[in-house]
């Protein structure tokens, strides 16, 4: 087998921009139809470690959408991060694949140290929560999802974002994005097409949108200054334009939602703790 | 274990603004960063979280060196890491040309003030850095006597900007 790398095809990224990428590590939580278009793409650019983090096993109803599964995953309900790794692995074998088969709560000493986390979550609540934990860490959060309405009998408006944000700047609450009438509203309903309906295009879209958010926050290949990032998909058009939910909802420069006193760090870290080898 | 420092680039560039200030007798200013902990998957994480400059009237007219800091400043860092249980990181620049690192004279102080904020806040890790207008580099104490290189410098901004320290065990490898 050939470790041989040729990244000339995406030299324009940066002169260092393959050295970038191979001391990149970035953790995927969430390993479903966007999550495993995205870690299958971090292969193929070249991202040095990859960290997936996902609690769940295939079912029948994750074949329509998860990319690298096939019938055999499902007739043996292989865990999703096995299914990730092993697409990963076949693109490029040096990539480091470390896996959590548990909640990402359970596992943070994954993301601690990462320096990139992509959400691919189910839920409003989950995703706050998490951002809250990258914030924690100084990191990059880079989320996607996406939605199924019904309008009309028979008639479904399909929409998703990527949205972006880092320490600093404002966060998934300052936006807009998490309102607490979207938040209560969950509790109730997830989509009106059934349970947290998904598909393998859309997902597919928004996947590529946060790798090339990704691409944007690591490699000098345009110049960039943006605190956040929220692109809208309306996948009935097919178009992806920037939210103007901002525009109306971000009244002040520094974020109120995390941060302050004994907002960095784990709480409970001590040097007793930690091994020194 | 290795170890990875991480800040922001607003709060990099507060410090590399400050530093550059001219004093009125010192050749160089000196600073404090403090700083939250975390332990990774293989990895110690020091996460900056607030600057703290050395007030004009701290510094010690010394030409025998770029900057002598007096007990104040050395007593008000302690005892801000005290009080916020923070890790307290020395911090100054190094503006001339070529390979980013401490002095022989820097390497000797570090050793004789660095371990005092384990008196004060032992279950955190103290340290001391050096910057330039484009790089860091430092080292952390793990405890009073165990002193390692900081092994990868993050700067989380527009860009995300990851840089790795020099590959050595050896504590003076700046010298």
């Amino acid at each position: 087998m050939s470790n041989q790398r040729d990244f000339s095809r995406q030299s324009f990224l940066g002169s260092d921009s393959e050295d970038r990428l191979a001391r990149l590590r970035v953790a995927i939580v969430g390993l479903g139809g966007g999550g495993s278009h995205i870690a299958q793409q971090l292969a193929h650019v070249g991202v040095g470690e990859i960290r997936l983090l996902d609690p769940d096993c295939i079912e029948p109803s994750n074949l329509n959408r998860l990319v690298g599964a096939t019938q055999a995953d499902v007739d043996a309900g292989t865990p999703k991060v096995d299914i990730a790794r092993r697409i990963i692995q076949a693109i490029r074998p040096w990539i480091k694949v470390p896996i959590e088969r548990q909640i990402w709560q359970k596992a943070i000493h994954f993301i601690q140290d990462v320096h990139v986390v992509i959400g691919c979550l189910d839920g409003y609540q989950q995703r706050g929560y998490l951002e809250g934990a990258a914030r924690r860490y100084l990191l990059p959060y880079v989320d996607i999802g996406m939605d199924v309405t019904k309008v009309a009998e028979n008639v479904f408006a399909v929409s998703g974002q990527m949205i972006m944000t880092r320490p600093g700047g404002p966060c998934l609450h300052c936006l807009g994005f998490l309102t607490p009438e979207l938040l209560a509203r969950e509790e109730n309903r997830y989509g009106d097409a059934g349970i947290n309906p998904q598909v393998v295009w859309t997902n597919g879209m928004l996947a590529s949108l946060a790798v090339g958010e990704v691409m944007k926050l690591v490699t000098p290949w345009f110049p960039t200054h943006e605190p956040y990032t929220w692109l809208e998909l309306d996948g009935n058009a097919q178009t992806v334009t920037p939210s103007e939910q901002p525009r109306y909802c971000l009244s002040t420069e520094v974020c109120p939602h995390h941060g302050g006193r004994d907002g960095l760090g784990d709480p409970f870290f001590t040097l007793a703790k930690i091994s020194k080898r | 274990m290795k170890v990875l420092f991480r800040a922001t680039a607003e709060l990099v560039a507060q410090v590399r603004r400050d530093l550059s200030r001219p004093h009125e007798f010192a050749d160089e200013r000196v600073g404090f960063l403090s700083v939250r902990a975390a332990s990774g998957y293989g990895h110690l994480v020091l996460l900056a979280d607030r600057y703290y400059p050395v007030a004009d009237q701290d510094y010690i007219p010394d030409f025998t060196v770029g900057a002598r800091i007096g007990q104040d400043a050395l007593r008000k860092a302690l005892e801000t890491s005290l009080i916020d249980s923070v890790g307290m990181f020395h911090v100054h620049a190094h503006d001339f040309p070529g390979k980013l690192g401490f002095s022989r004279v820097d390497l000797r102080e570090q050793e004789n003030f660095v371990p005092d904020f384990f008196n004060v806040c032992e279950t955190m890790p103290h340290g001391a850095l050096v910057m330039n207008e484009t790089e860091l580099a430092g080292r952390v104490w793990l405890s009073k006597a165990d002193i390692r290189p900081i092994d990868e410098f993050d700067t989380v901004g527009a860009r995300m900007e990851v840089v790795l320290g020099p590959r050595s065990d050896d504590t003076n490898f700046y010298a």
